[in-house]
């Protein structure tokens, strides 16, 4: 019988994480529950000293320069974690390059789901389309966002609710009901 | 701050073997390439200990997922007892302490070396495939910056002068397996060296399909519900193996993807290249109550 490695507290909760982020960017518009509450244990699963980062909560932006991340400007982060979403964020995000589109931006911003703005969802990861209600972002945030996108360039977007996430990849078309 | 707060407890290993920060940046780079179907994400492609090219690409992605409540599977050209899926099943358990199946119903995590289950997957399971060369360009264009530059500006006119040339030779398309396909109306991709039968199998799946080399150190994702579309001319249709009239000799099972058994005296028997469908077959032949799940192709024909 050979022993094998039990996972640590912190492993655990960065595994379920990740598994909630992974299938929120796979199937947007489904919701997904996180371990814990709030953007903090986005930083601990995803944000490390190989990443530049812009954050808005110094609560926050305490967690993230303990993973020995850069604090950079929203222009220059590729990961951003905000308080609150405006219409002119979009035009301000890292999008890639047509050689590495991978380089665009990932958004971290609270939203309240559920209730709100009713959005259609159309693309790779929606069985045919989806209607989902978002609160708490600004009117022009979805037409800021409609501006710059150009695919395979663009930006991931995760809206979190307390425990719950909703994600929202450049491959997603939305439309405002 | 002080020193405690900068470290963590002391550990004889990480779990799942690979390390916090190897495990993020898979995150990381896993996350993009599921916003852009198709397109090949470089990755760090830690040391794993297995030469590369026996999968340690899709070892690695396998080891980031992996919890002690996921059920892994593993497949070696459909077969789940071949040496090397034996070899990473085993090693993922001993790592991670997760269990084991052989059944494609059961299992939340499946990695597969070349060949997609027969049994459809459902909407929370993952396919992890190994991928041995991730640049369909590579035959047309050795050169990696010319080719990432083609992928940029969509230019896969080559593709198409390729498969008009194995026409024009032979009559017919003599790709075997990777058949280049474009993925949500955008990337071409290889699909891995997966038969022709599998690729129709990925277009708009349930299931979250990762493409992992890691000797190329890139990877590449399907997600559910995207197009993924086999580079066809209009007038020449896509064709999967014919193995729709062919027989397995030891289960019974028929239309599904056989692999040809050479005979002593020239003559060749098939036997069903998924293992376990085979092994499900013969043992609801004997009596026992055995689930076998709805498959894709039913008597060689795609059902959709």
């Amino acid at each position: 019988m050979t022993a094998h490695p039990v996972p640590s507290e912190f492993e655990t909760r960065t595994n379920a994480t990740y598994d909630a982020l992974m299938w929120a960017l796979s199937r947007p518009g489904l919701i997904r529950a996180l371990p814990g509450q709030g953007p903090a244990q986005i930083v601990e699963a995803l944000i490390d000293r190989e990443c530049a980062v812009h954050c808005a909560d110094t609560d926050l932006a305490a967690l993230v320069a303990r993973t020995g991340a850069a604090p950079v400007a929203p222009e220059a982060a590729d990961h951003l974690f905000v308080s609150a979403l405006s219409p002119d964020l979009p035009g301000r995000l890292a999008l890639g390059s047509d050689l590495h589109p991978e380089h665009g931006a990932t958004l971290v911003a609270p939203a309240t789901l559920g209730q709100g703005a009713r959005l259609r969802l159309s693309g790779p990861g929606v069985d045919g389309t989806l209607e989902v209600a978002v609160g708490e972002v600004p009117d022009g945030f979805w037409t800021g966002r409609d501006r710059v996108l150009r695919y395979p360039l663009g930006f991931e977007l995760f809206l979190v609710d307390g425990d719950r996430v909703l994600g929202l990849p450049r491959s997603t078309r939305v439309e405002v009901l | 701050m002080t020193l405690q707060s900068l470290t963590r407890a002391w550990e004889p290993m990480s779990y799942g073997f690979l390390d916090a920060s190897a495990k993020r940046e898979i995150r990381r780079k896993m996350l993009k390439a599921i916003a852009v179907p198709g397109c090949q994400v470089p990755y760090a492609s830690r040391e794993v200990p297995m030469a590369r090219g026996w999968g340690t690409g899709g070892l690695q992605i396998s080891c980031t997922l992996i919890n002690p409540r996921t059920r892994i599977k593993v497949i070696d050209q459909g077969a789940d007892d071949s040496v090397n899926a034996a070899s990473i099943r085993k090693f993922l358990a001993r790592v991670s302490g997760a269990p084991t199946t052989n059944d494609a119903l059961e299992a939340d995590l499946i990695q597969s070396r070349h060949r997609v289950p027969e049994e459809v997957l459902r909407e929370d399971q993952v396919l992890v495939l190994q991928v041995p060369n991730p640049e369909p360009l590579r035959p047309v264009q050795p050169n990696m910056s010319i080719a990432r530059q083609m992928h940029a500006d969509a230019d896969y006119g080559r593709m198409w002068l390729q498969l008009y040339e194995q026409i024009v030779r032979s009559g017919r398309v003599m790709q075997g397996a990777s058949y280049p396909s474009l993925v949500n109306g955008r990337f071409v991709m290889t699909p891995s060296p997966i038969p022709r039968w599998d690729v129709p199998k990925l277009h708009m799946a349930r299931h979250l399909t990762i493409l992992s080399a890691g000797r190329e150190k890139r990877l590449h994702v399907v997600p559910p519900f995207t197009r993924v579309e086999p580079l066809v001319f209009d007038d020449v249709p896509y064709r999967v193996e014919d193995h729709g009239g062919l027989t397995c000799q030891r289960s019974g099972a028929r239309g599904y993807f056989m692999n040809e058994i050479p005979q002593d005296d020239g003559s060749s028997i098939h036997e069903v290249s998924d293992s376990d469908l085979g092994v499900k077959t013969i043992r609801r032949r004997e009596g026992e109550a055995v689930a076998i799940g709805a498959t894709w192709y039913e008597n060689g024909e795609m059902t959709s």
